[in-house]
């Protein structure tokens, strides 16, 4: 095969933060044509990378280099300009602005000098069939599920017909159908010879779609190769750098304990007459598509949402708590899926924000009291093994670690029941294990952990029984060796579980 | 509904943009029946002149304002332009430049010094608030030193011309309203939107969000020294804290009009409609007889009532 002139290279750059280095001399070429795969842990310096080689940063050595040639400072307009089309893991969108007026941002067709509505509607329209987007173009994206706004964002990259498209963890909010015309519109675009960098931490999905990787480590690239002929452990080895055991801890083999948690009749939202059960030492899985539920139910629980039920017990109270603070003083901790925005004061320190549950706790005549909370942060960032220093803003640690911190919180006020909503999405491997053995820790400790998940594998493996929501009602209940993917995702679809559910990955590796 | 037509995206928009705003108009127009039946003179021409002329500067001054807050700004600076304004008008259309070149001067000034503040905004990365506070202490000395105490020079025919017995003060709105749609149909004046709502979003997508600022900054000091000018030909001189009330009415109209303070969410249409509503308020409280600091008690009220009311409204949609 002859070498293929790359249409977006990244030559031996570098690019630090406050004297961090982030990015040590990497070299990454794009070619048309192909899927590439960049892979890495958090911190490994992915999001930095998108963002030199979508003009969002400058390296600070090396260049950039477009059809060949060099670019010296590549802005994002010159980038798009350059048919440069960006997916980022956060949204892009301007909320108040339609579908169409989002589609066409920064690249809006013109006459006179005016937005060309009539080109515009045309453009959007066809983008919009080509990702699945239905709702109509006036639209305004605010009144748009996660979900959907992801797909409006992917249709908003395509409008410029990028000859390069970049997507950072497209499917994290995606449901399984959306995930499946993403897929297809990757390949379609990538017959018609554009070249697409493909982020993920779904491993399967990256084997699914791409035919080359990129694995960055630490800043460095530790593979650039074809992905014939290596396996996911090889991944993953390559991305953490060495041997890795199971990614989920072994499922205990114990008799649950008594139970924790009893509700009989539970609507929240739009959950409907839920009956849940969960014993101390247990992990309960919530599964099914996105937004079916999963979240008012444990809101719900955590009083956060108005809920109601014909019964409940909670550790031998009677009722659900009215609100946050009495559900917290009955035990229960939530910790959401958002953590930018629910589960952490971002510009504040580490310790901070491990601490700031615990206050009352430990004031002393209405008072804090700074030896006892100093002991109580060193001993957690311990045990949750957060590195480094923790008088840094939250907002300097990966996405991984800052989950952590989010959970560490919680800790201290010894809860009896954790409602924890996606605490992996956008986690990478080695942070995900951690997480997984920390839940298992707190289950061993007799705690009940209440775990929703849009990761079938997490709840394949980790959970001990796993609920299956859609719209709004328990349709399933597993337990043991009969949690397998094809039932939760058949139930989730509404279909029965047989060998035709797992088409959606499936398909796509054809 | 999909669309029928790709012509009807463009007005499909703007009626969803607008849509908002039903529940403004009405109280919009309840209140300027009241104010016929207090004051049947409105109905008259130069009834209605006189009541817009009182109405436009502080139309042009909530325009200003929430251009800045659509940007996720603010403005503090807004009366010490008017002030300007108003001097820079007396000042200059007796002398040299004549009326003309003093408009000219009075626009540049507002251009020029909006556009210094929004580079300093823009460029600098520091807060519209504390730099337009700080510029309003600037503008305010620059006024009381061109002209320390009122007077100046203001020509008769211009008085009479916008200030007289024709709606010239309304007329000259419905064409302000008329070029700002104009200019929200280009990808600059939507760019105002777009980087207001989710300014890394729209930078990544190539929006030039740093001219985006500096240009909405320029256009919100030409329009309050505009402002100013018309009141000095209201007046017939110049007068350098004439313009000290609009700082906090402008954002009480914007407010009103349902422009949001994180940027991004309102209409121009929604700020001039709370600027009417606010100045038909004042009107009609006056002519009810209300002591002035019963006035100002009501103006809050009604203020907190009018950001209170869409809210609950919006919790009690969610919950049923």
């Amino acid at each position: 095969m002859t070498e293929v002139r790359p249409i977006l290279e990244a030559r031996g750059v570098f690019k630090g933060f406050f004297g961090n280095p982030v990015l040590k001399g990497i070299d990454i070429a794009l070619q048309p044509g192909r899927v590439h795969a960049l892979l890495g842990e958090n911190g490994a310096g992915k999001s930095t990378l998108i963002n030199l080689l979508s003009g969002a940063l400058t390296p600070d050595e090396g260049t950039i280099a477009i059809d060949g040639k060099a670019v010296a400072r590549l802005s994002p307009s010159m980038a798009r300009a350059a048919g440069i089309g960006v997916v980022q893991q956060e949204l892009s969108l301007a909320s108040q602005l339609s579908i169409a007026e989002n589609i066409g941002l920064g690249a809006y067709p013109k006459r006179f000098g005016l937005i060309d509505y009539r080109a515009l509607a045309r453009g959007a329209r066809d983008v919009c069939e080509l990702v699945g987007v239905t709702e109509p173009l006036d639209t305004p994206v605010s009144s748009l599920s996660l979900g959907r706004r992801q797909m409006v964002e992917i249709a908003k990259a395509l409008f410029a017909k990028p000859r390069v498209l970049i997507l950072d963890e497209p499917t994290s909010s995606l449901s399984a159908h959306e995930a499946s015309v993403l897929a297809d519109v990757i390949f379609t675009l990538r017959d018609r010879g554009v070249a697409v960098l493909y982020i993920s931490h779904r491993l399967n999905e990256v084997r699914a779609l791409c035919s080359h990787v990129t694995v960055l480590k630490d800043g460095g690239i530790t593979a650039d190769r074809s992905l014939d002929g290596i396996d996911g452990e090889g991944l993953v080895r390559l991305m953490v750098g060495r041997e890795t055991g199971a990614l989920f801890p072994p499922r205990p083999d114990i008799v649950p304990g008594p139970l924790r948690l009893r509700t009989k009749g539970f609507s929240a939202g739009i959950v409907r007459d839920a009956d849940v059960l969960g014993h101390a030492g247990e992990v309960l899985g919530i599964g099914g598509l996105v937004g079916q539920g999963q979240e008012d139910l444990l809101l719900g629980l955590y009083g956060a949402i108005p809920a109601r039920s014909i019964e409940t017990k909670i550790d031998g109270q009677s009722g659900l708590p009215n609100n946050v603070a009495a559900a917290n003083a009955a035990g229960i901790v939530y910790v959401p899926a958002d953590r930018k925005h629910e589960g952490l004061v971002l510009t504040h320190s580490i310790a901070s924000n491990i601490i700031l549950p615990s206050l009352a706790k430990l004031a002393r005549r209405g008072l804090r009291s700074r030896g006892a909370e100093a002991d109580m942060i060193g001993d957690l960032a311990r045990q949750l093994m957060i590195k480094g220093d923790v008088a840094r803003p939250v907002q300097a640690l990966s996405g991984g670690n800052q989950q952590k911190v989010a959970l560490a919180k919680w800790l201290p006020l010894d809860p009896g029941v954790l409602l924890l909503n996606d605490p992996t999405r956008g986690v990478d491997i080695e942070t995900k294990r951690e997480i997984y053995k920390m839940l298992r820790r707190f289950t061993g400790e007799g705690r009940l952990v209440i775990l929703a998940s849009s990761d079938t594998p997490e709840l394949v493996h980790l959970c001990d029984r796993v609920l299956v929501l859609r719209e709004g009602r328990v349709v399933l209940e597993l337990r043991g060796d009969a949690i397998t993917e094809e039932a939760i995702v058949g139930a989730a679809m509404g279909i029965e579980a047989d060998g035709e559910t797992r088409i959606v990955r499936e398909e796509v590796a054809q | 509904m999909t669309l029928a037509t790709s012509s009807s995206l463009y007005r499909a928009v703007q009626r969803r943009r607008n849509r908002g705003l039903l529940g403004l108009y009405i109280v919009v127009t309840a209140f300027l029946i009241l104010y016929a039946v207090l004051f049947p003179g409105i109905l008259s021409v130069g009834g209605f002149s006189k009541f817009t002329q009182n109405w436009f500067p502080l139309a042009l001054v909530a325009m200003a304002q929430a251009l800045l807050m659509l940007n996720g700004g603010i403005t503090l600076a807004i009366g010490p332009m008017v002030s300007l304004g108003a001097v820079i008008a007396a000042t200059t259309m007796g002398g040299p430049l004549g009326t003309f070149g003093g408009f000219l001067a009075v626009a540049a000034a507002g251009l020029c010094i909006g556009a210094a503040t929004g580079a300093i905004v823009a460029l600098l990365r520091l807060p519209a608030i504390i730099v337009t506070l700080a510029g309003s202490f600037i503008i305010s000395g620059v006024a009381l030193i061109m002209l320390p105490r009122p007077g100046g020079f203001v020509p008769e025919w211009l008085s009479t011309l916008l200030a007289g017995h024709t709606p010239m003060a309304f007329l000259l709105l419905v064409l302000i309203l008329g070029l700002w749609k104009i200019f929200l149909a280009t990808p600059l004046g939507l760019g105002i939107y777009a980087a207001g709502d989710n300014p890394v979003g729209a930078y990544r997508s190539g929006v030039p969000i740093d001219r985006v600022k500096i240009v909405s900054f320029a256009l919100s000091g030409l329009l309050a020294a505009l402002a100013g000018l018309f009141v000095a030909a209201q007046t017939g001189s110049g007068d350098p804290i004439i313009g000290t009330p609009f700082t906090l009415n402008s954002i009480a109209a914007a407010v009103l009009g349902g422009v949001g303070f994180l940027g991004g969410k309102g209409t121009m249409r929604g700020a001039v409609c709370g600027s009417l509503l606010l100045s038909v308020m004042i009107n009609v409280m006056f002519f009810l007889g209300f002591p002035p600091v019963a006035q100002y008690v009501a103006q809050g009220l009604i203020i907190v009532g009018a950001v209170a009311v869409p809210e609950l409204l919006g919790r009690w949609r969610t919950n049923r």
